[in-house]
């Protein structure tokens, strides 16, 4: 499903970041960019005001705003990707989770980005085309009933947890983000009947 | 490339036409001669940077300044974001809801099929509404008079007393995304229904929904990212400066 990533570029290169927005897009990611040349003590400002969930970043222009704090809330769920220029020896590479090299040839950059992406749910490989599992059915057949999480846990006898990651696993594979787009679907591929809808929403 | 102001409009439309309502936003319409995008911002008294900015970050989705943005005053955002309401509720939706009328008569689905897109989109319009409503009946009128307070030290009392119970940042919090239902109602259309015999007019319609998910995207991003902070400013320089006799 098309999900629109936010992605965050620290890097003062206007040509590296514009390389990087084209590898990006070739790649089928849909994104939207925000960037800045510089970083003074505003790392952190900046992550607030953006929340993005990928950062690349030159790791200069970090190196004097760590003060040891790449653990810090705010990081929470942020890929941080490091933009080498060389082979090695860049100061706090320990601080990324992952580096890659710009200056590395096209299908290197590439493979390297998809690892990261996938790995990371940014791309779901072939996993969008898979079906829904007759245990997400029986989910979303109360979801589009309009039942609460509460009110399918209890029926189907699983966790509150566990329905959650259903809801998750159903929207990703479905491209449907609300109830109503859920109950649209249910009816159209019969789940449910559009009679049997609680309350008045549809 | 991106527009600049020496660009004749007429040129700057065959780059790009999803750019011709942006600009009728700011009163500039058809017929536009030789004349460069400068001059008709001048004649028709509209602000070259503002006007330049905000064609810009729809022309290139990866253009987005947000410091550049954070320049201009809350009331001309407000006037531009009310324009772009007006636009939503009085033409693009009519529009998309006259496309989905001529669905009825189309015998290519089933009656059910009709039904569902037909109540999803009604009920869409209406929390579409809604969210308008409570941004030009609350939101809107209270950063205005705030704008108003802080550069003459008159205003509306009763909104800037109010200040102490609403601030920007509950805005922030319930501004809830317009945009996911969208999503949705393009997903169904192109994945879920039963295919029908003819798709021309779900074409349109779809050509009408993505058109206008950008629109409220781009739309979202400036009330979120520019006018949430410009706020929270004045609210700051506000506070500190309530404690000061001369305003009070
Ligand atoms: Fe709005
Ligand atoms: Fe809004």
């Amino acid at each position: 499903m098309i999900e629109v990533v936010k992605i965050l570029f620290v890097e003062p290169s206007y040509i590296v970041r514009e390389g990087l927005k084209t590898v990006l897009s070739r790649m089928g990611i849909a994104f939207r960019a925000e960037e800045a040349e510089e970083v003074r003590d505003n790392f952190q400002r900046l992550l607030e005001k953006h929340k993005p969930q990928i950062v690349f970043a030159n790791p200069d222009l970090l190196a004097k705003s760590w003060h040891g704090n790449r653990s810090a809330a705010i990081f929470e769920g942020v890929v941080l990707i490091g933009l080498m220029s060389k082979e090695s020896g860049e100061a706090d590479s320990a601080h990324f989770d992952f580096l890659i090299n710009t200056r590395h040839p096209r299908q290197e950059i590439t493979q390297a980005l998809m690892n990261i992406l996938s790995k990371n749910g940014f791309i779901s490989g072939e996993t969008d085309s898979e079906n829904i599992s007759d245990r997400e059915t029986d989910v979303l057949r109360l979801v589009a009933l309009g039942f609460t999480n509460n009110e399918i846990s209890d029926r189907l006898f699983i966790s509150v947890h566990t329905v959650m990651t259903h809801r998750k696993n159903i929207t990703r594979k479905l491209g449907i983000k609300t109830v109503s787009g859920l109950t649209v679907y249910a009816i159209l591929n019969k789940i449910i009947e559009a009679g049997e809808v609680k309350g008045s929403s549809l | 490339m991106l527009i600049n102001q020496d660009m004749k409009m007429a040129d700057v439309i065959h780059l790009n036409h999803h750019l011709l309502h942006v600009i009728n936003r700011f009163g500039i319409q058809l017929g536009y001669g030789e004349k460069t995008v400068k001059q008709l911002c001048a004649e028709h008294d509209v602000p070259l940077s503002f006007f330049l900015e905000i064609v810009n970050t729809f022309h290139d989705p990866g253009y987005f300044p947000v410091e550049n943005l954070l320049q201009f005053k809350a009331s001309r955002l407000i006037a531009y974001l009310h324009e772009t309401h007006r636009y939503y509720l009085d033409f693009r939706i009519p529009e998309i809801a006259n496309y989905i009328q001529r669905l009825r008569d189309d015998d290519g689905f089933g009656p059910e099929v009709k039904l569902l897109i037909q109540s999803f989109f009604s009920q869409y319009t209406h929390e579409l509404t809604q969210h308008i409503n409570r941004e030009e009946q609350r939101v809107y009128p209270y950063v205005l008079s705030l704008e108003k307070y802080l550069e003459s030290g008159g205003g509306d009392k009763e909104l800037i007393g109010s200040l102490k119970q609403y601030s920007i940042h509950e805005y922030e919090e319930e501004h809830d995304d317009v945009e996911s239902k969208l999503f949705d109602l393009k997903n169904i259309i192109i994945k879920y229904i039963p295919s029908p015999r003819d798709s021309r007019v779900l074409n349109l319609i779809l050509h009408e929904l993505f058109e206008l998910e950008n629109d409220l995207n781009n739309h979202a991003h400036i009330e979120d990212l520019i006018l949430v902070p410009i706020v929270e400013k004045m609210e700051q320089e506000f506070l500190s400066g309530s404690n000061n006799p001369k305003i009070l």
